[in-house]
């Protein structure tokens, strides 16, 4: 594939589209339309149209794998598996069936929806209570000063968040408040401040076409040539 | 603010290109070649995924480098004869990272080895449907490394304690402050923050992207100092630091 159809094309389509968008939101364009719309905004709005479509296509493509994938345990009945994806298939197939036939919006649909998948969903959510106490389980145990203090950090919040404890000992709600008022608080600024920072920096370089981790493994050819 | 970290962006890429800019040490992007060859060796699968990611909201620069990372990833396993399993939460993720998937493959001159439906699985648009589906790969395929990068929610908890309990090697990475601790605990490398933006960069070793590293660490020096200086100006009445920033 020659660099223009694997780099050069695809990062001046981000290149583009990221500084129509960034100029949408930075700057005021003069209206063109009835509707008091810049040409900026309604280029804006044309590309979500077209990402929309675009996921619409890639979720096809999606579904296509999905019957593929599963469709291939089915007949080599893989142990463990092929149930599973039997079921699946099955499962896909009356969601879209009664979709296409009633509608999304039909009392039969949303009956569907509410009593598999909501209540489904609702069980695998309330499943994380489990994960996150055998986690911490793991978690609190004093191996070196880092998980120490991380020990005595986490009972005392542990503790605070207990009514028992903190009736008894009242300190425990200051203690409890500072850790995640001022501690907690203050470090979670600082990853936000680097991640803005980071996230800018990725940007740039995705527009200026350096970051091409998206465009696969570039030979230095295609990357421009390596400064040394 | 924005401009004054483009223009640092942009001299930290003419500086690199005369000298390149050391690294901080990354282990878990060192321990990336670790993960897969304890794979190789187990001859059991590595798995990957980066999340919640989708390329047209907010969490986009995550999975944008969470797709560098995939692409080293591939790149390795295609090396090394590992089989490598992508969980797709997104379905407009699925060409892209396919076609980076199968070039690893290609570039490693195995193009044979790569089967599409295997490698990059699509799985849910549903956040617990996805979870369950993660869950279930881990419990009925055993990959001895799990990688997780890009933007993570509630099911953080869900997939890196579930690789735990199955022995899998993790390296987990998010700029997502909450999802953090949970990955902390059980991950054994973290990626934290801005790390994973730096991730493209840092396995690419390529000058140019370093400078725009270097370019994005001035502009933490610069936000520290403002915070310094806004706190001690502050705490003397005056607020200048923050009608500068228009705050």
């Amino acid at each position: 594939m020659s660099v223009t159809v694997k780099k050069t094309i695809p990062v001046v389509i981000v290149a583009v589209v990221a500084f129509i968008v960034m100029m949408d939101y930075f700057l005021l364009t003069p209206p063109v339309d009835v509707a008091g719309k810049s040409w900026t905004s309604t280029t804006v709005t044309n590309l979500q149209n077209w990402g929309v479509i675009l996921t619409a296509f890639a979720l096809g493509f999606g579904a296509v794998n999905l019957f593929y994938f599963h469709s291939k345990h089915i007949s080599r009945r893989t142990p463990g598996q092929w149930m599973y994806s039997l079921w699946l298939l099955i499962v896909i197939v009356i969601f879209t069936g009664i979709g296409v036939f009633t509608g999304p919006t039909s009392d039969q649909y949303s009956w569907l929806y509410n009593a598999s998948y909501f209540a489904l969903s609702a069980t695998v959510y309330s499943s994380l209570g489990f994960y996150m106490t055998s986690g911490l389980y793991r978690a609190l145990r004093f191996k070196n000063v880092e998980s120490g203090i991380f020990l005595v950090v986490g009972f005392i919040v542990l503790a605070r968040n207990a009514p028992a404890f903190a009736v008894y000992f009242p300190v425990l709600r200051v203690w409890g408040s500072f850790i995640s008022d001022v501690l907690t608080t203050s470090a979670q600024r600082g990853i936000m401040i680097g991640g803005a920072l980071g996230a800018i920096s990725l940007g740039i370089r995705t527009m200026t076409g350096r970051e091409t981790g998206f465009l696969g493994k570039l030979t230095e050819e295609e990357r421009g040539g390596g400064i040394e | 603010m924005l401009i004054i970290i483009w223009i640092f962006i942009l001299g930290g890429m003419e500086l690199a290109k005369k000298k390149l800019p050391p690294f901080r040490k990354l282990t878990g992007l060192d321990a990336l070649p670790e993960m897969v060859g304890r794979a190789a060796e187990m001859n059991k699968p590595v798995h990957f995924t980066t999340g919640l990611g989708s390329l047209t909201e907010s969490v986009a620069p995550q999975l944008v480098a969470g797709l560098a990372v995939l692409a080293h990833v591939a790149e390795l396993c295609a090396n090394y004869g590992v089989k490598l399993i992508y969980s797709v939460y997104q379905a407009q993720v699925m060409p892209i990272a396919t076609e980076l998937i199968k070039e690893a493959y290609v570039k490693a001159g195995k193009p044979e080895e790569f089967i599409a439906e295997e490698s990059v699985r699509y799985l849910s648009g549903e956040q617990f449907a996805y979870a369950s589906a993660v869950q279930g790969i881990a419990e009925r395929e055993r990959p001895a490394a799990n990688i997780m990068i890009g933007p993570f929610y509630a099911e953080s908890m869900l997939f890196a304690e579930t690789f735990s309990r199955i022995g899998s090697i993790q390296l987990a990475g998010t700029a997502r402050g909450y999802q953090i601790p949970f990955f902390a605990v059980i991950c054994d490398y973290l990626l934290i923050g801005e790390e994973i933006y730096a991730a493209g960069a840092y396995l690419s070793r390529d000058p140019l992207q370093a400078g725009t590293i270097m370019g994005q660490d001035f502009g933490k020096a610069l936000a520290l100092i403002l915070m310094i200086l806004g706190v001690l100006i502050t705490a003397l009445g005056s607020s200048f630091i923050v009608d500068l920033l228009g705050m």
